[in-house]
């Protein structure tokens, strides 16, 4: 009976149906992961339509990547990977218990992820200026390919759903900010600042396969 | 029983040092793949080589920042298995169109 007693005096941050609160961060990293999975095999739909096409047009792919700036995009990829850093760090605050630090990371998250995002809408209305839209509104004359408009299909599509994750991971910052803020981060419970960390990371990850498949074909 | 020691933290926390150098490694990665295809490497080597690029930074991050490395194998198998899914799912795909004796005209 001793055993059920230390059970239901457990924190009051952990559900009553796990054991402790390893178990739940477990548990919550486990969902995560399952979640990261889907996200990946939803990527993977149109990484694999790219690979079909590239397949078939593979000059297309040369012409039409040029079009792209490698500059901004090797900018972009610095700046989303030390938005991960900062990231880190403010998991690793958050773990041994310095909430204003988890704030400062944070914050600087969300900075570097407006940077992105900033350099991003600068490209795209760059694009749109010249008519390159995807797919039948296509009107750019600058690429001697019929089919160029299909590169850019892929280009907006990928690039604009890894846009709206990014957004996405932005808002998540921002709670987060407001739940350290409030005092509900500690270093007992970080369970949300260490799952928003997973997200953001896999987010990361997938732009590291667009930039090279994007912007550096030669 | 649930020891003091299970309670609290038995979860990794990684030191800044290691952060920051994982930080380097994927800046290097970066400016190492720029360079790669300034070569004009001929056809498939080209894109071999900014895929084993990014396949080693999309491991450094996975292994490093997402904790996989001390975590437990469970979540590392779940990432390696969409892994595989994935490369199933564009490897069945190629083969088909591959073998098809002419383009489909839609596409």
């Amino acid at each position: 009976m001793a055993q059920s007693t230390t059970v239901t005096q457990h924190d009051s941050h952990v559900q009553h149906h796990f054991v402790n609160a390893n178990q739940q961060l477990d548990s919550a990293k486990m969902g995560m992961w399952v979640f990261l999975v889907t996200e990946i095999l939803f990527f993977g739909g149109l990484f694999a339509g790219y690979t079909i096409y590239r397949m078939l047009y593979p000059e297309l792919f040369v012409q039409a990547s040029i079009e792209l700036d490698k500059v901004w995009g090797t900018v972009n990829t610095l700046v989303l990977i030390a938005s991960s850093v900062t990231v880190a760090l403010a998991i690793r605050s958050a773990q041994v218990g310095k909430p204003k630090r988890v704030i400062t990371y944070l914050v600087t998250t969300i900075i570097l992820a407006a940077v992105f995002m900033t350099i991003k809408y600068f490209e795209w209305e760059h694009k749109f200026s010249l008519g390159i839209y995807p797919g039948k509104f296509y009107s750019f004359d600058g690429i001697d390919n019929p089919k160029a408009h299909i590169f850019f299909s892929f280009y907006y599509l990928m690039t604009g759903l890894h846009g709206i994750h990014v957004l996405v991971g932005m808002g998540l910052m921002v709670w987060l900010i407001i739940k350290t803020k409030k005092g509900e981060i500690t270093s007992d419970y970080y369970n949300p600042v260490e799952i928003t960390g997973l997200y953001w990371h896999l987010v990361d990850i997938i732009w590291i396969f667009l930039f090279p498949l994007f912007y550096l074909i030669k | 029983m649930i020891t003091e020691q299970e309670h609290s933290h038995s979860h990794h926390i990684s030191s800044v040092k290691l952060l920051l150098s994982v930080g380097a490694a994927l800046f290097f990665l970066t400016a190492l793949t720029v360079l790669v295809s300034d070569l004009h490497l001929p056809s498939p080597y080209n894109v071999i080589a900014a895929l084993v690029i990014a396949f080693g930074k999309a491991g450094l991050v996975a292994a490093f920042f997402m904790e996989l490395y001390w975590d437990k194998r469970f979540n590392a198998m779940l990432f390696v298995m969409s892994i595989l899914f994935l490369a199933l799912l564009i490897g069945l795909t190629v083969v088909d169109v591959l073998f098809r004796p002419e383009i489909i005209p839609s596409f």
